[in-house]
């Protein structure tokens, strides 16, 4: 067998295993809305920790992270610290919005806007808008994909057929087995992860140097400033880091389809208990960070998007096939698993509250699981045609999602913490940060006075939703009393 | 909103990790000294990334007792 077909059939293996275990912890249940959805809202402690680590996880973590250590430095320590800090924010802001999913029986995330808020119209912009930021996101796996069949493949297979074919088998997986198979199809997934992530993070910068001390001061003496950021406003400066930093710890869980994954816990205090436990998780991305400062010292001149390959190329040059096609197959499942949750999350808000509560279509129990599974094909090939469309570096496209979802925020945070919040006012901070991002997106402003743009818009949308807020008239008391009422934590009796 | 006491103290207890992995970055933006090997700012970052379940940890403690 050629070095193309050992590495091949290899990640074609694990693909397959994978997709079956997760099939198979589908059968047997019965398919309603909430189960299909939300896995039956019965998710405890360690399933909830695999199935968010397998959808937060992704082929970014994988690739993007190596490519901007080596490509940029410093900049790329901004994923280290992101995730800690979402984690802070969700000890505080799941447990309640869990526990109004619950009382309410919300099935995505806009429910929860319209149910606040009193306003249908509101879920549709959110889930709209959702569903927009959410397609870039899924295009950033593919590009993942392709990387990897490319390189697994020793260039010698046609990548966009490949990638096309590992994205519908999943979609057909997704369809199949709901979120409940997918949080089986995590677990699988984390496990070959981790094994590859500590092989590129460990036994890589050791194979080649002696200590990862010893890549640091290699990479300083050709590289004398990748490990510190560049002052104040400048491109990817210290300011940048920082407002960057808080716009994707924000944006966090405000993705539908880890709005989903929140919902899905069996009650309040696993999600507490998941807060405390998910930086843990954090440490591959340092690992991952370590191969691409590797990969920059072996394989030194790679530019722009290639240095998203940068690691796997060294993989590549320096090791077997098995190793190579075993690393490779991890990468896929960590395109490809996340990809599943991000197309069910779509698909759920479309069928829900675009197709359901706007145009009053698929509206029973049964209807609505079968459009969901429908939908869920059709966004696949959606997000198929716009990656061969768009093409960017993967974190370029991952900022360009978290810039829009994090504009739900204030929606949400404000949705507990003031009561005159207005669905107007929500509505139109949100409306109002997407022109604000669309216009500097437009003026080709990558960042204003160094600050994140996300940010910026952030600022915009939260100063619009509390005017708009006060000029307009609240929901009704009772409502407001009953939500508040089912928010708060239930007193130890 | 009746905030209890403890609730207000492991927010604050949370506080800190958070602001030490985001406003204070620029402070801590150097090279030297190197900690474990590490540039001194991929050491913070990280020592902040393990602390943070620590902390955590506390405020979840705090809260079963309250």
């Amino acid at each position: 067998m050629s070095e193309a077909a050992v590495a091949l059939s290899i990640v074609a293996l694990v693909v397959c295993a994978v997709i079956i275990l997760g099939s198979l912890a589908g059968r047997g249940i019965v398919m309603d809305p909430e189960q299909y959805m939300l896995g039956g809202r019965s998710f405890g402690v360690l399933f909830l920790w695999l199935l968010m680590a397998g959808e937060i996880y992704t082929t970014f973590t994988f690739l993007g992270a190596a490519g901007w250590a080596y490509g940029k430095g410093a900049p790329v320590f901004y994923i280290l610290c992101y995730g800690p800090l979402a984690y802070i924010i969700s000890y505080y802001l799941l447990p309640p919005l869990w526990r109004v999913g619950k009382h309410y029986g919300l099935l995505t995330g806009p429910d929860f806007f319209a149910n606040r808020y009193q306003s249908r119209t509101l879920g549709i912009i959110v889930a709209l808008a959702g569903f927009v930021f959410l397609i870039p996101y899924v295009t950033l796996q593919l590009t993942g994909l392709q990387i990897l069949l490319g390189i697994a493949g020793y260039g010698s297979v046609s990548t966009f057929w490949a990638v096309a074919l590992a994205f519908m088998l999943t979609a057909a997986f997704v369809y199949a087995a709901g979120m409940r198979g997918l949080a089986w199809a995590s677990v699988a997934k984390d496990v070959l992860v981790l094994a590859a992530v500590i092989f590129a993070g460990v036994i890589l910068p050791l194979h080649f140097f002696r200590s990862p001390a010893e890549v640091v001061s290699r990479v300083l003496a050709v590289h004398p400033h990748w490990m510190s950021l560049v002052g104040g406003g400048d491109q990817y400066g210290t300011r940048w880091f920082v407002s960057t930093v808080l716009l994707t710890a924000g944006g966090f869980f405000m993705w539908p389809q880890s709005m989903a994954g929140a919902y899905a816990a069996k009650n309040a205090q696993t999600l507490r208990r998941n807060a405390v436990l998910m930086p843990l998780y954090n440490v591959m991305l340092l690992l991952v960070i370590f191969a691409g400062f590797t990969a920059l010292l072996v394989a030194p001149g790679l530019h722009g998007q290639d240095t998203d390959r940068a690691f796997m190329l060294v993989v590549q040059q320096h090791f077997p096939a098995w190793v190579l096609g075993s690393v490779a197959a991890a990468g896929c499942l960590a395109a490809l698993v996340p990809a599943s949750g991000q197309l069910l999350g779509a698909s759920s808000i479309i069928v829900k509250n675009v197709l359901g509560d706007w145009m009053h279509l698929a509206t029973s129990d049964r209807s609505r699981t079968l459009a969901t599974r429908v939908m869920v094909l059709v966004v696949a090939v959606l997000a198929l045609w716009f990656w061969a469309e768009e093409q960017k570096t993967l974190v370029d496209l991952l900022l360009i999602g978290y810039n829009g979802i994090a504009q739900f925020l204030p929606g949400t945070v404000l949705a507990f913490g003031w009561r005159r919040t207005t669905g107007a006012g929500v509505g139109a901070g949100i409306v109002a940060g997407l022109i604000a991002l669309a216009f500097l997106a437009a003026k080709g402003m990558p960042t204003v006075a160094g600050l994140n743009n996300g940010l910026v818009a952030l600022a915009i949308n939260t100063a619009v939703c509390v005017c708009v807020s006060l000029l307009t008239r609240a929901p009704l008391e009772a409502h407001l009393d009953e939500f508040a009422d089912a928010a708060r934590e239930p007193r130890p009796s | 909103m009746n905030v209890r006491p403890q609730r207000l103290w492991t927010g604050v207890f949370a506080l800190i990790p958070f602001v030490a992995l985001s406003l204070a970055i620029p402070f801590v933006n150097r090279v030297e000294p190197r900690l474990f090997g590490l540039p001194f700012l991929l050491a913070w970052i990280v020592v902040w990334m393990l602390l943070t379940p620590a902390f955590l940890f506390v405020s979840y403690r705090l809260d079963q007792k309250g």
